[in-house]
C-alpha cells in the first residue's frame, strides 16, 4: 500500500528514476499493473492538477510529473490489455499560416500529452492544405489551431472552410486558441471549442473526447 | 566654500544604479559571442546567408556559425550613438550613452477605449488619437502605434497605422511592417514627408524594428526587413522577445546571453551589408509566468533583465531599445501604477535609450492611451529624480541662509523666487490638495482625473498639419499599396 503512496509522491516530485524503480519493484512483488496505475500514478497526477490550479505548482513541474507518468506507463504498457491503457485520443496541432509564434502552441501540445493524448505537432506557418492532409493521415479526434496575430487568425476560418469543402469537417473536432482568439471568434468561425491557456486546453480536449465517445 | 578642494569627491549629478559589474557585462557579451560561434543560429533568408558566408561565417543549410572576431568587428563598426530627428527636421533624440527617451509600444491586439472603457479591437482613428496624445505629452518623445488597426486591409494594417500617425504627430515615429513590401510603402511615405529618400536618410524621423524568433531563429521577414531598412539609410532596431524558462534558460544570465546573441546576429548581417549603418540593439526580456504562461511585463525579473541589457549595450557601445511604462494589470488600478512606476524609474536609472511600451496593459495584449498619459506623469516625476541635486555656491545658498537666520523664513526671498520653479516638479495628475479643497474639487480619484485629461487631449490637441501636396502623396502611396494587395488576394483565390 505505502508503495503506491510513495509512487504518487514520486510523480508529484517529478522524480523519474525513483518512480520507475518503485514501479518495477511493485511489479516484482506481484502488484497488479492496473493498481499501480489507478492507486499510484493517477492519484499523483490528480494532486499535481489540483496544486497547479491553486497556484502551488507550476508549468515545468506539471510537465515533469507528466513525464514521470509516461515513463512508468512505458513499463506497464506491455502488461496491460489495450482497453486498459488510458489513451485520450489523437490531436493534430499547429500554428496557422503566416504565424511564427510557437511557444503557446507547444505548451498546449505538452499539456495535451500530459493529459494522455497522442499529439502530432505540425509546427508553425501551417497552410490549410497541410492541416487537411494531416487529418487524412492521422485521423485525429481533435484538430488544434493556434494564432497570435489578428491577421493570421483569419487563416483558422480558411482551414475550417477547406475541411468543410473536403468533407473532413465532421470527422474532427476543431479547437482554437492564441492571444487574439476569443470565444466569440471561435463561435463565429464554427470551431468546436476555445481555451485561453494550456491547462484549460487540456480540460477542453478531455471534455470533447468524452462527449464524442458517448455520443 | 568655492575655493575648497574636496578629495575623492565623486560627482554624480544624475543618479544611476547598476545591476552588473563591468566584469559581468563582459561575461554576458562573451557568452553571446560563444553562443553565436558554437551553437550558431538558423537564418531563413538566402541573401543574408550568402552575405554571411562570403564574410567568413560557416553556413550549413540554414544554420550559421559566426566567427567571434566577425561579430566583434560588427559591434565596432556600428555607431555608438544615433540621432533621430522630428518630422520637421530638428534633432529630437540622441540615442546613446545614458540618454533616456520614452514612447509607447506597437501592435497591441486590443484597445482600451478612453471614452467608453471598453476593451475592443483597435481602429485606424485610434492610431490618429494615439499620435495626437503622443504629440501633446511633454515627456513622451516619439510615437508608436499602440495597436494594430482592425478596420483596414489586414495585410496593410502597418501601412495604415503609419499613415494615421505621420499625419497626427510631429514627433519621431518608431514603427514596424509585416514584410519588405510594407517597409517600402512606409519608407516611401516618410520620404514624401521629407521631400525625398536622401533627405529622409540624412535626417531620419522614423526607426523601423523587426524581431528574431528566439531561441536563435531568424525568420526571412525579420532579417530581410532589417537589411532593407539599413540599405535605405533608415536606423533599425533588431529586437527579440525572450521568455526566461520558455525560449531561454530559466536563469537570468543565460536569458541575457541569448538575448544579446539574437540581436548581434542581426547586427552582424546589417553591418556586413552596410558598414556603419545606424543600429539599435533590442530585447524585450522577461520571465514566462509559470502559472498563467504569460510573458510578464510587470515582473521584477523583467526590470532586472531590461536594466542588465542596457548595461551590456553600454559596455559594447551600442544604443539600446528599452522597455518600460508597461503593466500586467487589466485595469488602471494600484497594480498598474506600481508596475508602471517601477519600470519607468528603473529604465531611467539604467540609462536605456529608446524606452518603449508605455501604454501597454495586460502584458501587451491591450494598448491604452490613458496609461500613456499616466506614464507621462510618472516620467515627469522620474525625470526630476534623474536631474539629481546640483551643488554649487548658489544652490548651497549659505548666503541666504545666513541672511534669513534662525527663526526666519524663505518664502519672500529673491533666492526662492529665482529657484523654486526649476528645482521642483509640478504634478498634473497626482493630487496634493488639502482635504477640503480636494472635496470641493469633486473628491476625484487618479483614474477620474486621468480619464478627464486624456479625453481633453484627444478632443483638443491638433498638431500642425502636413502640407496638402504631402497629404495627397500619402493618399497615393496608400492607394497603390491597396491595389497591390487586392491583386495579390485575387491571385490567391
Ligand atoms: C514572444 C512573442 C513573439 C516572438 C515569438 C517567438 C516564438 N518562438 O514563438 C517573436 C519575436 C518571433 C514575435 C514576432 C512577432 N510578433 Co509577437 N509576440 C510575442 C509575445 C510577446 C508573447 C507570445 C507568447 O509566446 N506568449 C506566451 C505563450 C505561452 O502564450 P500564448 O502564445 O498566448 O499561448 C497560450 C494561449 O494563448 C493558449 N493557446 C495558444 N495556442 C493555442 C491553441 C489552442 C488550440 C488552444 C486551445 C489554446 C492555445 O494556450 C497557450 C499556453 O497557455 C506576444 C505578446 C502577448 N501579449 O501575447 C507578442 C504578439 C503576439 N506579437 C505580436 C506581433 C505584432 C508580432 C510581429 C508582427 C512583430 C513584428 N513587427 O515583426 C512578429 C510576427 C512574426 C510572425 N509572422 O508570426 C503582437 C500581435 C498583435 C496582433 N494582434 O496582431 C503581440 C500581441 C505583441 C504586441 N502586444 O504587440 N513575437
Amino acid at each position: 500500500m505505502s508503495n503506491f503512496e510513495s509512487l504518487s509522491k514520486a510523480v508529484i516530485a517529478g522524480n523519474v528514476g525513483q518512480a520507475a524503480e518503485i514501479t518495477k519493484n511493485a511489479l516484482d512483488l506481484g502488484a497488479r499493473p492496473m493498481d499501480i496505475l489507478n492507486l499510484g500514478l493517477l492519484p499523483g497526477m490528480a494532486v499535481v492538477g489540483d496544486r497547479f490550479k491553486k497556484g502551488d505548482m507550476f508549468v515545468p513541474e506539471v510537465l515533469m510529473a507528466a513525464r514521470v507518468m509516461q515513463s512508468c506507463m512505458e513499463i506497464l504498457k506491455p502488461m496491460l490489455v489495450d482497453e486498459e491503457v488510458p489513451s485520450a485520443g489523437t490531436v493534430v496541432i499547429g500554428t496557422v499560416k503566416g504565424d511564427l509564434h510557437d511557444i503557446g502552441k507547444n505548451l498546449v501540445a505538452m499539456m495535451l500529452e500530459s493529459a494522455g493524448f497522442r499529439v502530432v505537432n505540425l509546427g508553425v506557418d501551417v497552410p490549410p492544405e497541410k492541416f487537411a492532409s494531416a487529418i487524412r493521415e492521422h485521423k485525429p479526434h481533435i484538430l488544434g489551431m493556434s494564432a497570435l496575430l489578428t491577421t493570421t487568425m483569419l487563416r483558422m476560418k480558411d482551414t475550417i472552410e477547406l475541411l468543410e469543402e473536403e468533407g473532413l469537417r465532421d470527422k474532427v473536432k476543431v479547437i482554437v486558441g492564441g492571444a487574439p482568439v476569443t470565444r466569440d471568434f471561435s463561435e463565429e468561425i464554427r470551431a468546436d471549442g476555445y481555451a485561453p491557456d494550456a491547462a484549460s486546453a487540456a480540460e477542453l480536449a478531455k471534455q470533447i473526447v468524452g462527449f464524442s465517445v458517448s455520443s | 566654500m568655492g575655493n575648497m578642494v574636496c578629495p575623492n569627491f565623486k560627482v554624480c549629478v544624475t543618479p544611476q544604479f547598476e545591476v552588473l559589474t563591468q566584469d559581468q557585462r563582459q561575461q554576458i557579451y562573451f557568452g553571446a559571442l560563444e553562443i553565436l560561434a558554437r551553437t550558431g543560429a538558423q537564418i531563413h533568408d538566402e541573401r543574408t546567408l550568402e552575405l554571411l558566408q562570403q564574410n567568413g561565417c560557416q553556413v550549413e543549410g540554414t544554420r550559421v556559425y559566426f566567427p567571434r572576431a566577425l561579430v566583434e568587428w560588427a559591434v565596432a563598426a556600428a555607431p555608438s550613438y544615433v540621432t533621430i530627428y522630428d518630422r520637421n527636421g530638428r534633432p529630437a533624440m540622441y540615442l546613446g550613452g545614458n540618454n533616456v527617451y520614452f514612447g509607447p509600444g506597437p501592435t497591441n491586439t486590443f484597445h482600451l477605449d478612453p471614452f467608453t472603457g471598453e476593451r475592443r479591437k483597435p481602429l485606424k482613428t485610434d492610431k490618429a488619437d494615439v499620435a495626437r496624445v503622443v504629440d501633446a505629452l511633454p515627456n513622451i518623445d516619439y510615437a508608436m502605434d499602440l495597436g494594430t488597426p482592425s478596420d483596414v486591409t489586414s495585410t496593410l494594417a502597418d501601412v495604415h497605422a503609419f499613415d494615421a500617425m505621420v499625419r497626427n504627430t510631429e514627433k519621431p515615429i518608431v514603427h514596424w511592417g509585416f514584410d519588405v513590401e510594407q517597409y517600402e510603402d512606409i519608407i516611401k511615405m516618410a520620404a514624401a514627408v521629407k521631400g525625398g529618400l536622401e533627405q529622409l536618410a540624412r535626417r531620419p524621423f522614423i526607426v523601423l524594428y523587426s524581431e528574431s524568433s528566439p531561441p536563435l531563429v531568424h525568420s526571412k521577414e525579420a532579417i530581410a526587413k532589417a537589411l532593407y531598412a539599413a540599405e535605405m539609410g533608415i536606423p533599425v532596431i533588431y529586437t527579440p522577445c525572450v521568455m526566461a524558462g520558455a525560449t531561454a534558460p530559466a536563469t537570468m544570465a543565460g536569458t541575457l546571453a541569448i538575448t544579446v546573441a539574437e540581436s548581434l546576429a542581426g547586427l552582424t548581417a546589417v553591418q556586413l551589408l552596410k558598414k556603419g549603418a545606424p543600429f539599435i540593439m533590442g530585447g524585450v526580456i522577461s520571465i514566462m509566468d509559470m502559472s498563467s504562461t504569460i510573458l510578464s511585463y510587470g515582473a521584477p525579473e523583467f526590470n532586472l533583465l531590461q536594466a542588465a541589457l542596457a548595461e551590456v549595450a553600454h559596455h559594447i557601445g551600442l544604443p539600446v531599445f528599452g522597455t518600460g511604462g508597461c503593466i500586467d494589470s487589466k485595469v488602471l488600478d494600484a497594480q498598474a501604477a506600481a508596475e508602471a512606476a517601477q519600470s519607468i524609474l528603473l529604465s531611467a536609472l539604467s540609462g536605456a535609450n529608446l524606452v518603449h511600451d508605455c501604454g501597454y496593459m495586460e502584458f501587451g495584449s491591450t494598448g491604452s492611451v490613458e496609461l500613456l498619459v499616466l506614464d507621462d506623469e510618472i516620467i515627469g516625476y522620474v525625470k526630476r529624480i534623474m536631474r539629481g541635486i546640483n551643488i554649487d555656491d548658489e544652490s548651497l545658498a549659505l548666503e541666504v541662509i545666513d541672511r534669513v537666520g534662525p527663526g526666519g523664513h524663505f518664502l519672500g526671498e529673491d533666492h526662492t523666487m529665482a529657484h523654486f520653479r526649476t528645482e521642483t516638479w509640478f504634478p498634473t495628475l497626482c493630487d496634493r490638495r488639502r482635504y477640503d479643497d480636494w472635496v470641493a474639487h469633486g473628491s476625484t480619484s487618479l483614474e477620474q482625473r486621468l480619464k478627464e485629461k486624456t479625453q481633453a487631449i484627444i478632443r483638443g490637441h491638433q498638431p500642425r498639419p502636413l502640407p496638402d501636396h504631402v497629404l495627397a502623396r500619402l493618399d497615393e502611396i496608400v492607394s497603390a499599396a491597396e491595389e497591390r494587395e487586392a491583386a495579390k488576394a485575387k491571385k490567391r483565390r
